[in-house]
């Protein structure tokens, strides 16, 4: 358990810069900060719904802030763009994250540097977040040319999407 | 099922075969003239190559089938260094991945018997992939039992990418999610290829090669993997299944992949490639 208690304090660290930044501790190349509070407002689109689990629950709360501040812009100037915040150090090592900010609120949060169990860094190009069934890229099964699965038996194969399709083209 | 000659939407011809326990399937484009006698011979062609190798490396590496140099090798008929060279090769790359997934992967039944069916269906996939691109063939998706590796674009002459949907676990008629493969738009990256294969393993109707750490749930139903060659993309998906949102995070962080990943009570963890 002792690896989803780090995964869980490095992402709440996550959580925390993101406030952090919001709040506009970190922001570098702008005078005035974002006019968005922290992402205080309701967990909206994408929570991790019914998993609730240990390493999801950070990404969501950051992600929660995006919907949050869409409606929260205050009237303070706008500054759009890419920002990385600080490198924090933290007792599992450094945390960093990056911001994209469009029409002055946040659309994008993005964990540059994280640590893993063993409290080395790990530098994070691609991140796999919670999403909602909504937000995967959909496919219409007549869009599709071709289907992946999990599949082993032949004969569970021969009923799935592919068969079909296979069917379809021949 | 809709035709495929709808306005818009690519005309294809496929062909398929049983083999590794599975259907594989080769597809390609029709070309904006008629298809021909001689095109539906080049496409039977080139299955009949597809259909050869998977024969060959079916027949090696099988452990269903008693007469096989992999059930030699589990009966203890054989030992590794009396095996063939590809044999040892292709254990050579499994135990190779075993040491970058941590043991998430790994090319060993429990019982201390070498398994290399985790490895065998991609390897099937990658050889038969060359042997098209040495046939000069442009166009082409080949899927097998659901690990699928494309080239070129599903309209010939065109930089549009292949499109491979992704079952969804818990409604095994529907799909989750897609997938653009191949092709040539690149997206940010700028006129690049992407991705060629998508590969996706499961805990629910799971094949015996995936062998979770521990106790032995696996954290997930499902995993897809997006990569630019067939078998890092099926190894790290059979490996994520294996060792969850560890090697999940993992393989984000040491590979140029894309991952979805669907957790036991449906939760769905994915990179950005993935979001709609």
């Amino acid at each position: 358990m002792r690896i989803r208690a780090v995964v869980s304090a490095t992402l709440a660290s996550v959580g925390i810069l993101v406030a952090g930044w919001q709040s506009g501790a970190h922001v570098a190349n702008t005078a005035s900060a974002v006019g968005t509070t922290a992402g205080t407002t309701g967990s909206g689109t994408t929570g991790a719904g019914p998993s609730g689990s240990v390493g999801s629950s950070a990404p969501s709360s950051g992600t929660s802030g995006t919907t949050g501040s869409s409606s929260s812009t205050g009237a303070a100037a706008k500054a759009d763009g890419t920002f990385a915040g600080d490198v924090v150090q933290t007792r599992f090592g450094p945390v960093q994250v990056q911001v994209t900010v469009s029409g002055g609120a946040i659309s994008d949060v993005t964990a540059l540097q994280l640590t893993d169990d063993g409290g080395r860094s790990v530098q994070i190009s691609n991140y796999a977040a919670p999403l909602l069934r909504a937000e995967v890229l959909q496919a219409q099964s007549a869009n599709v040319q071709t289907i992946s699965g999990a599949t082993v038996t032949s004969d569970a194969y021969l009923t799935s999407l592919q068969a079909a399709l296979d069917a379809a083209h021949i | 099922m809709q035709p495929t000659s709808e306005l818009g939407r690519p005309e294809l011809k496929a062909k398929t075969f049983r083999r590794m326990g599975t259907v594989v399937s080769l597809t390609v484009p029709v070309g904006p003239e008629p298809w021909t006698a001689a095109a539906e011979a080049t496409l039977a062609d080139a299955t009949g190559v597809v259909e050869r190798r998977f024969g060959e490396l079916d027949a090696r590496f099988s452990l269903y089938r008693p007469e096989s140099e992999a059930s030699r090798l589990a009966r203890g008929e054989l030992s590794l260094r009396e095996a063939s060279q590809e044999f040892r090769d292709c254990y050579a790359d499994a135990a190779e991945w075993r040491l970058q997934t941590e043991g998430a992967f790994t090319p060993e039944r429990p019982d201390g018997v070498p398994d290399l069916s985790g490895l065998v269906k991609g390897f099937a996939i990658k050889e038969a992939g060359a042997l098209l691109q040495s046939r000069g063939l442009a166009d082409w998706c080949l899927n097998a039992g659901g690990d699928v590796l494309v080239a070129g674009s599903p309209i010939v002459g065109s930089r549009a990418a292949w499109q491979a949907g992704v079952v969804d676990p818990q409604d095994r008629t529907t799909l989750i999610a897609a997938y653009p493969l191949g092709g040539s738009t690149g997206g940010s990256t700028g006129g690049s290829t992407g991705p060629r294969a998508l590969a996706t393993s499961g805990s629910a109707e799971r094949g015996d090669h995936i062998w979770t750490r521990g106790a032995g749930v696996s954290e997930f139903r499902q995993v897809s993997v997006a990569a630019a060659d067939i078998l890092t993309a099926d190894v790290l998906a059979t490996a994520i299944v294996a060792g969850g949102v560890r090697m999940l995070n993992r393989a984000t962080s040491g590979w140029d992949v894309e991952v979805l990943a669907i957790r036991n009570d449906g939760g769905i963890l994915a990179t950005p490639g993935f979001r709609a």
